[in-house]
């Protein structure tokens, strides 16, 4: 087949096209720089920063909070046992029996475990409506009216000894009921120091806008504590154990370099691949500026006397 | 009338009102669900990256497939409509997710590499698009053009980098989409001519 002269690609084009194709995939590659670049700052402290006053950010605490539409709670969530997208835990089949449902409370730190049905619970213990910020690590927000009872009541009744540091929950762990309960490994499994478990804010949480949990949002009794970040919250809890030593979060044990124990909201320390300095409110449009201790420092600054140690902000 | 007897003009139209239609779809999908914000902005990052990859394996795919060298000309509507896609990805961002805070924006950027990922695709992309035009070829001449054009391959690569690295957990599809790309980085490599 005859090629015009004028077809002939120039010399300098096809170089240049050679050249170009071999800057797109060094880009493609950047990724992995940036990666690595990561690992290697991951050597060097965060730089020290002076603790700012909580009261120098007033104006960013608002006064009343406008709570999510329920239908936003509950469409949009991450609960990788249905389903890693946010629109799976509510698309799944309604497959989680949430009655009965029995809550083992024990541990080496408690002189008196039970095995509590949610019924009993419910009964025993006034709900409380609570109306918290709720801050996912993945930097998007909402703000979720709890119905639910004060894991100190709960842990109270439990007798805790001199045993009990922390706290080790556990979510039900069923592949019958649940389409990707394998995803890490097993259960999942939370923790909180005593403190931070018998913190008036710590909530076991069994209802929204005063309607029983839905399966997508935990059901039927979760964890709330509204200074962390939300992976904190852990959802379907079936064992309370008051316990002597650290419990290995399930995050932490995935990723321990972006995901620890403490994970308090904490604008100054980025997660290595995102800031944490803004969040998006879901149903909103724009983002707003993250707050310290997601707003709730006055009442839990206090139990983490180091506040610049990235230890207790990731 | 069946698709096998339509002129190639008539698909090209066809090309662009099915896609969209696939963007008027997406809007409103993203404005019945949760949050029209993030939905949306996924949604058009995701596809205008397929569209984009797609019209970059016309070339490769068309040495093998006479059907695909037939319609080698809706290669330019495809790589375009990435383009609007990713413009809406880009107003999504600026209008609707950072309400037109230019210094929150600027912090978010200084924060995330891949932004400035996306930033750099969509710089490159702007001469292309507005250059895929017989207007834009007449007026560079040929040459030029060709040249201008081989920054696609930066656009594209900047692209999947950006998309890679926004995820949070998720990384399966756009490690998939990478793949594709640098085979057809490499197939161009070869046989650049």
């Amino acid at each position: 087949m005859l090629i015009k002269s004028s077809e002939i690609t120039s010399e300098m084009v096809f170089n240049k096209r050679r050249r170009l194709i071999a800057a797109g995939l060094a880009v493609l590659a950047l990724p992995a720089v940036d990666k690595g670049y990561a690992l290697l700052l991951q050597k060097q402290e965060q730089a020290k920063q002076p603790f700012p006053p909580l009261a120098s950010m007033p104006e960013l605490i608002p006064e009343v909070l406008e709570p999510t539409p329920l239908n936003i709670i509950t469409n949009y969530n991450n609960y990788y046992e249905f389903g890693y997208g946010k629109d799976d835990p509510s698309k799944a089949i309604k497959s989680l029996i949430t009655s009965p449902w029995t809550v083992d409370i024990g541990g080496v730190g408690a002189d008196k475990p039970g095995l509590y049905d949610i019924a009993e619970i419910k009964g025993e213990y006034a709900i409380e409506n609570h109306v918290y910020r709720f801050r996912c690590v993945e930097a998007w927000s909402m703000v979720i009216p709890w119905n639910g009872i004060k894991l100190a009541d709960i842990i109270r009744a439990a007798q805790p000894n001199s045993k009990a540091k922390f706290v080790r929950f556990t979510t039900l762990n069923d592949a019958q009921q649940m389409p990707n309960a394998g995803w890490s490994g097993g259960a999942y499994v939370e923790g909180l120091t005593i403190a931070e478990a018998m913190n008036p804010l710590t909530l076991m949480a069994t209802g929204i806008y005063d309607k029983t949990l839905e399966q997508q949002n935990g059901a039927p009794i979760r964890l709330v504590v509204p200074w962390k970040y939300g992976f904190k919250s852990i959802k379907s809890i079936v064992k309370i154990e008051l316990v002597e030593h650290m419990p290995q979060n399930t995050w932490w044990k995935q990723n321990d370099r972006e995901y620890g124990f403490y994970a308090n909201v904490n604008p100054r320390f980025d997660h290595p691949r995102w800031t944490q300095a803004t969040e998006r409110v879901i149903g909103q449009l724009g983002r707003k500026p993250t707050l310290l201790f997601n707003g709730y420092g006055d009442q839990v600054a206090h139990l983490y006397p180091d506040p610049d140690n990235r230890l207790y902000f990731y | 009338m069946t698709i096998t007897v339509l002129p190639l003009s008539s698909r090209k139209h066809l090309l662009n009102i099915a896609l969209c239609l696939a963007l008027m779809w997406g809007i409103y999908d993203a404005l019945m669900g949760p949050d029209l914000v993030s939905d949306l902005r996924s949604f058009t990052g995701r596809y205008g990256a397929y569209l984009l990859l797609v019209s970059l394996l016309f070339t490769p795919l068309s040495q093998r497939w006479l059907w695909v060298k037939r319609h080698l000309a809706l290669r330019r509507n495809i790589g375009v409509w990435g383009f609007i896609y990713a413009s809406v990805h880009v107003v999504v961002w600026i209008a609707l997710e950072f309400a037109f805070d230019w210094q929150l924006m600027v912090d978010e950027i200084g924060g995330n590499l891949f932004i400035l990922l996306g930033i750099l695709a969509f710089v490159l992309l702007l001469p292309l698009a507005a250059t895929s035009n017989r207007w834009g070829l007449k007026k560079l001449g040929y040459r030029s053009w060709q040249s201008l054009h081989s920054l696609t391959y930066i656009a594209i690569a900047a692209v999947m980098a950006h998309f890679f690295m926004a995820q949070k957990s998720d990384v399966l599809e756009p490690l998939l989409l990478g793949c594709v790309l640098v085979a057809v980085l490499l197939w161009r490599y070869r046989h650049a001519h």
